[in-house]
């Protein structure tokens, strides 16, 4: 018996040591410029799970696209937390010879661009991103934006414009006026999301008003259930919301409530509740991107797509939404896709009262990015 | 008729010098095997997975520096949990005095940093998130040396609430930790004064050879100084302590304070090391309940709590990179690490107790 133990214990040092030797040569690949797409090596990096029917599953059929377009193999690394603990993470992707590196998520931009600086030859694609935060106005490491790596870009949407569509789906199917939402974080995405929903609803129920719950995490289906419900127990017979979870739907399908949910066309999540929900369709952007990447560019702009370009998308709709409100709402979706309409058009005043948008204006993007107010008919703080 | 074998644990008085070695070594050696059975079973290669983790976790130049950095906060959760867990207190709220240590941290480094030199920031970073972490310990140690109130619950709970503290100072529109005109909530980086660099560029920071005289310290603390002879007293009985006039409340409210403070340390050593910033994605981590186990793997022996937190180091960088090197998916990576952590706990039963096989004597037949 001892004899055995001493000979397994020898087998496994034994074939330790062969692994480890195995393992030390395999991290001096170099590659040359890419000259196919196919050529291209592209990983994306994922912060849960492809199936969470939400965020990274949205990420991933646009991933999937990608693949079937240009015949590329994409690697995916998952369940990587976004904080400074995925520099390492980036920086091995980049010592391994990936060319082009997607992050899908806020978090990762700060460890991404200080590992862009170090891989000049690496063009890097930061979602949701702001190149103003990684300067020292925006409270980062670089001192102007002269100074930021030069290999990296940013990309984002429009979600607003599909959330304004789903808000007049919602607007039709209350019956007390009362619609709740179960949010995020008070942070100027988040709180657009819910002014633009108001502001659907309030075009077809003028009496609609909207109650926000902040859950402040966006993904924690425990906790999004229990808002969802505090919001249901509160009278509101709709629910919108800006998590990346499907709690808030199965929680308005438990009571009998209608649902607007976000990022993915999930009905079956809650099929009766389901009204229809504001989506990404990232596809196009990574196929365009990983072209350009193939033929030798890195884009490097602040990419911000729209229902127009195909990023933003307005998901199938419930069996209760009617023909009439599909066909509202079809229409201002065509309106908004030809530019003539857009969600954030004066005169809107804000909770109080006070007019913040002048009749007839059109918001600036940059008012947009930085929105930090509730408009009418909105209750509870934009402040969290 | 035969009579059954029954399994029989008998303790052992004294662990056999062979045993303390062998033990360890072999948990590893079995969970390497089962994890290999798994990965056949699976269609991943053992061999290939395991030279993979090895390199990237202890071998390649960054495989190593990842990995003694990322120790860094580890070794002082560790010595955070092990320091309090040696007098049977049971401090489990690391991970709360770990965000506390953080939030101490930034606060020095944001408000003072732009008026010192770095050579008197880096201390003050260490010492103020340190602080902040034997702060967020005070009212468990409190009552837990004058009325008893079990430290377990106070600590865990107290950690919901430091978590839910740096969500607020991040989240809330012009708190001090954040940018006044930005668009998203991030935590602002702290000045040059108040941040060291990496050694050669890496993830290591010099911050680690601190953390490791400090463990050898409390090594020596807990050997050779009277303190120590005190805390060992009180854990191994507390009435011969009272009777030798050893004063347990004050010595409760001490240790408390200090295993506070440890995990404070690891706070702060991440604001002036890679973190730099207030930031809530630290709480996706987990470094504080890491220090649990690495307390439990080292026996609260400050000695080998430097090499459990590099071996939990490194078993956590290797795995979580396996999936950039080999096509393994992430869930096996995190598989393995627990399944070694596991067996190496487990195999603590051998240590301890002598297990063995016996016949049930019948009185009648």
């Amino acid at each position: 018996m001892k004899k055995m133990w001493k000979l397994a214990a020898v087998a496994v040092t034994a074939s330790l040591i062969v692994a480890a030797c195995g393992g030390s040569d395999s991290s001096s690949d170099t590659t040359s410029a890419p000259a196919a797409a196919t050529d291209v090596k592209v990983a994306v990096v994922y912060l849960g799970v492809p199936d969470d029917k939400g965020w990274t599953y949205q990420h991933e059929q646009g991933i999937l696209q990608l693949e079937k377009d240009l015949g590329v193999e994409v690697k995916r690394i998952e369940n990587i937390a976004d904080n400074a603990d995925s520099e390492k993470t980036f920086e091995q992707l980049a010592s391994e010879g990936y060319n082009l590196i997607y992050a899908t998520s806020f978090g990762y931009g700060s460890p991404m661009a200080n590992v862009a600086v170090k891989y000049p030859d690496v063009c890097f694609q930061w979602a949701t991103g702001a190149k103003f935060l990684l300067t020292k106005d925006g409270g980062g490491a670089f001192a102007d934006f002269a100074a930021l790596p030069a290999n990296l870009g940013t990309y984002f949407g429009a979600a607003e414009e599909a959330r304004y569509l789903s808000g007049i789906a919602a607007g039709k199917a209350t019956k007390n006026n009362k619609l709740g939402y179960v949010a995020a974080f008070p942070i100027p995405e988040v709180i657009r999301g819910i002014n633009a929903f108001t502001l659907g609803a309030q075009s077809v129920n003028p009496k609609a008003t909207v109650q926000v719950a902040w859950t402040k995490t966006w993904f924690d289906p425990t906790v999004e259930k229990q808002a969802a419900e505090s919001l249901l127990d509160a009278g509101a017979d709709v629910l919108g919301q800006h998590q990346d979870t499907t709690a808030a739907g199965v929680a308005a399908e438990a009571k009998g409530a209608k649902w607007v949910g976000y990022n993915s066309d999930v009905k079956e999540a809650a099929p009766t509740a389901w009204l229809t929900a504001p989506t990404w369709n990232w596809g196009p952007y990574y196929t365009k991107t990983t072209k350009a990447v193939a033929d030798g560019t890195c884009p490097t702009d602040e990419y911000y797509g729209t229902m127009a370009d195909g990023m933003v998308t307005l998901g199938s709709f419930g069996d209760s939404v009617d023909a009439d409100t599909q066909a509202a709402i079809t229409a201002k979706g065509a309106e908004i896709i030809a530019g003539t309409f857009a969600p954030f058009t004066g005169p809107i005043s804000d909770q109080d009262g006070k007019e913040v948008i002048a009749s007839g204006v059109k918001a600036e993007l940059g008012a947009l990015l930085s929105m930090n107010y509730f408009v009418k008919g909105v209750i509870g703080s934009a402040k969290g | 008729m035969r009579s059954p074998i029954r399994v029989v644990f008998e303790q052992r008085n004294e662990t056999p010098k062979h045993l303390s070695i062998l033990v360890p070594l072999l948990s590893v050696v079995a969970a390497l095997v089962v994890g290999a059975l798994f990965l056949l079973a699976t269609g991943y290669s053992p061999i290939e997975t395991y030279s993979n983790m090895l390199s990237d976790g202890f071998i390649s130049s960054r495989g190593i520096t990842d990995t003694l950095g990322l120790s860094t906060v580890l070794i002082c959760t560790g010595i955070s949990a092990a320091f309090a867990f040696q007098m049977n207190l049971y401090n489990i709220g690391g991970e709360g005095q770990l965000y506390l240590g953080m939030i101490g941290g930034a606060w020095a480094g944001l408000a003072l940093g732009d008026q010192l030199p770095t050579f008197v920031m880096i201390p003050v970073v260490l010492l103020v998130g340190s602080l902040a972490g034997a702060l967020w310990i005070l009212l468990p140690a409190f009552v837990r040396s004058r009325l008893g109130t079990s430290e377990i619950v106070t600590t865990l709970l107290l950690t919901y609430i430091a978590a839910s503290l740096v969500k607020h100072f991040v989240y809330s529109p012009g708190s001090f930790f954040v940018t006044k005109n930005s668009a998203f909530p991030q935590g602002r980086l702290v000045p040059d004064s108040a941040s060291l660099t990496g050694i050669g560029d890496t993830s290591l920071y010099p911050t680690f050879f601190l953390v490791i005289l400090i463990t050898l310290g409390l090594f020596w603390v807990v050997k050779k100084t009277e303190y120590g002879y005190r805390i060992q007293v009180i854990s191994d009985s507390p009435r011969a302590a009272h009777y030798a006039g050893i004063n347990a409340n004050r010595t409760t409210l001490s240790v408390m304070l200090i295993s506070g403070a440890l995990s404070g340390l690891g706070g702060a050593v991440l604001i002036v090391g890679p973190f730099g910033r207030l930031d809530p994605g630290i709480i996706l981590l987990g470094y504080g309940y890491a220090g649990i186990v690495i307390a439990a793997l080292a026996r609260n022996n400050f000695s080998a709590i430097i090499v459990s937190g590099i071996l939990f180091a490194g078993l956590r960088s290797g795995g979580d990179k396996l999936q950039i090197s080999t096509d393994t998916p992430i869930h096996i990576g995190v598989m393995l690490q627990g399944a070694i952590l596991l067996f190496a706990l487990g195999g603590e039963a051998f240590r301890r107790y002598h297990i063995h096989a016996v016949r049930t004597e019948r009185a009648t037949q």
